[in-house]
């Protein structure tokens, strides 16, 4: 479970997250919505431990994260898996060397496995054989497959997706969202969903919490915010305003 | 006057903030250093890159070095006949100043822009990120690799420039004043102490460790997208350049 209580982030003078407070219940996804700018994606890197709130206080599974050093971060994060908007691929490495990243800095796995388990996975992506690929090889909903991948391969009970359909056409959004419902239901990971695709997740995310000018506006299941009388959040649901 | 005030002190606390955030980072990559704590893969990587493709750069100008300093005593060695005191004049300048410094500055534009433009467009392109979200620790992951293989690599560098420069050094003496290069080397092992080496490498030593603070410092504290990257690039370049010469300048004082 992840709770972020009272969070308040500055950056200079403004207040780009305002006493925000928001839990995500163990095995669920949640889908943060909210027009761009709004904060989803520091909030998610706050609830990462990746950006330090200025205000207020982020639990993991209930421990307190905020005030962590950076080597206490870095054990709670081993439960963690993330996949960035702009892909964030090692670009010096192959794709085989992204993916099997995790594993190797475990130290676990014999490298036989490790290359089994990275071939398993890219064949569970739909992109089978591009392991000596490089990133600036691929396209852009190839390398979002391969940051999937990449996020994924360690089974971490916490994974955060960060606008995993940005710039894909319908058809490659559509086999994101394949990917995520799978995982869900295979690994039962509780998952942190930016998305502004509401069309392609409704039917993926068990609560939706929206955010605007870094406050959260509202927060509900799919049939909540479809009976929400809140004028603002309806015309965002329904693709009326940005 | 108040606005002139201002303005120094805004630049003066710009430059603490650099310099302080300068001394955190050697702290933190010392913090590793002992024992240490760095990827092998990426140190081999990283030694490979800095040391073997830095390498043809800095034998030419090494090579170039000597000549000149040839070229530059040559002058008043033939007005006195002292042709047997060219090896030590041109050695002295060449392994206790010229050498490193001038392998220092190459070093800084080649491998210190390099490190800043790699770290920085990693920083911008959420990759430092995404370490720190996989539970690896970019210091110990990114910066001490490039720390340990910039330090040895510019000191090892250096050797071979001292080297090259003196091989340089006898061909032009030969070529241009007819100075056998047995006289040449002659005059080198006569006059030249251990000291004079030992102070030019010091010197490289501390120039490597100055490039490698710098040029990650500056990759590291990156923001703003690509315009980001190239404004980094810059301020590490000039920052290294600066900080090279004052560190020659202090250790020449020093070790005089």
């Amino acid at each position: 479970m992840i709770e972020v209580r009272n969070v308040t982030k500055y950056y200079g003078a403004e207040r780009v997250l305002d006493d925000v407070s928001v839990t995500v219940r163990e095995g669920t996804q949640t889908g943060l919505i909210g027009p761009g700018g709004a904060g989803k994606t520091l909030l998610i890197k706050i609830m990462s431990g990746l950006v330090p709130p200025d205000e207020g206080q982020v639990f993991v599974d209930g421990v307190e994260i905020t005030g962590m050093n950076a080597i206490e971060l870095a054990k709670v994060r081993e439960k963690m898996g993330m996949l960035f908007q702009n892909y964030a691929l090692f670009d010096f490495m192959t794709v085989e060397d992204n993916i099997a990243f995790p594993l190797r800095q475990e130290g676990k796995l014999d490298e036989d496995v490790i290359k089994q388990k990275v071939a398993d996975i890219l064949e569970s992506v739909d992109l089978p054989g591009i392991q000596h690929q490089y990133p600036r090889e691929l396209s852009g909903g190839m390398k979002k497959r391969v940051t999937f991948a990449r996020a994924v391969i360690h089974d971490p009970p916490i994974l955060f997706y960060d606008d995993p359909t940005a710039g894909l056409d319908p058809v490659t959004s559509s086999k994101i969202f394949i990917l995520l419902e799978k995982r869900k239901v295979e690994s039962g990971a509780t998952s942190v969903v930016i998305t502004h695709d509401i069309l392609g997740v409704r039917d993926i995310i068990d609560e939706f919490v929206m955010i605007e000018k870094g406050q959260v506006l509202f927060r509900g299941s799919r049939a909540e915010i479809e009976a929400t009388d809140q004028q603002r959040v309806r015309q965002f649901w329904l693709g009326e305003a940005d | 006057m108040r606005r002139i005030l201002g303005m120094i002190g805004t630049a003066f606390m710009g430059a603490a903030h650099e310099v302080g955030g300068m001394l955190i980072l050697t702290g933190q990559v010392l913090r590793y250093l002992v024992p240490p704590r760095l990827d092998p893969m990426e140190t081999w990587r990283n030694l490979y890159k800095v040391g073997v493709k830095s390498f043809p750069i800095v034998v030419v100008t090494a090579l170039l070095v000597g000549a000149i300093m040839v070229i530059q005593t040559g002058q008043m060695v033939a007005e006195f006949d002292a042709f047997g005191l060219l090896g030590w004049g041109a050695g002295f300048a060449t392994l206790r100043e010229v050498g490193p410094v001038m392998i220092g500055l190459m070093f800084s534009g080649r491998v210190g822009a390099n490190n800043t433009a790699e770290l920085g467009t990693m920083k911008v392109t959420e990759q430092v990120d995404a370490l720190r979200a996989l539970a690896i620790n970019p210091i110990t992951y990114l910066i001490v690799p490039r720390f340990v293989a910039i330090v040895s690599m510019m000191f090892l560098l250096t050797v071979i420039g001292n080297l090259t420069a003196l091989l340089g050094g006898a061909a032009t003496a030969q070529a241009l004043l007819g100075v056998n290069p047995q006289l040449f080397y002659a005059s080198i092992a006569e006059y030249l102490e251990l000291a004079d080496l030992m102070n030019g490498l010091v010197k490289a030593w501390f120039f490597g460790v100055a490039i490698a603070v710098v040029s990650c410092y500056f990759g590291m504290s990156t923001t703003g997208g690509a315009v980001g990257v190239g404004r980094s690039v810059n301020n590490s370049v000039v920052a290294s350049a600066v900080s090279i010469f004052v560190i020659d300048y202090l250790l020449t004082w020093i070790m005089k």
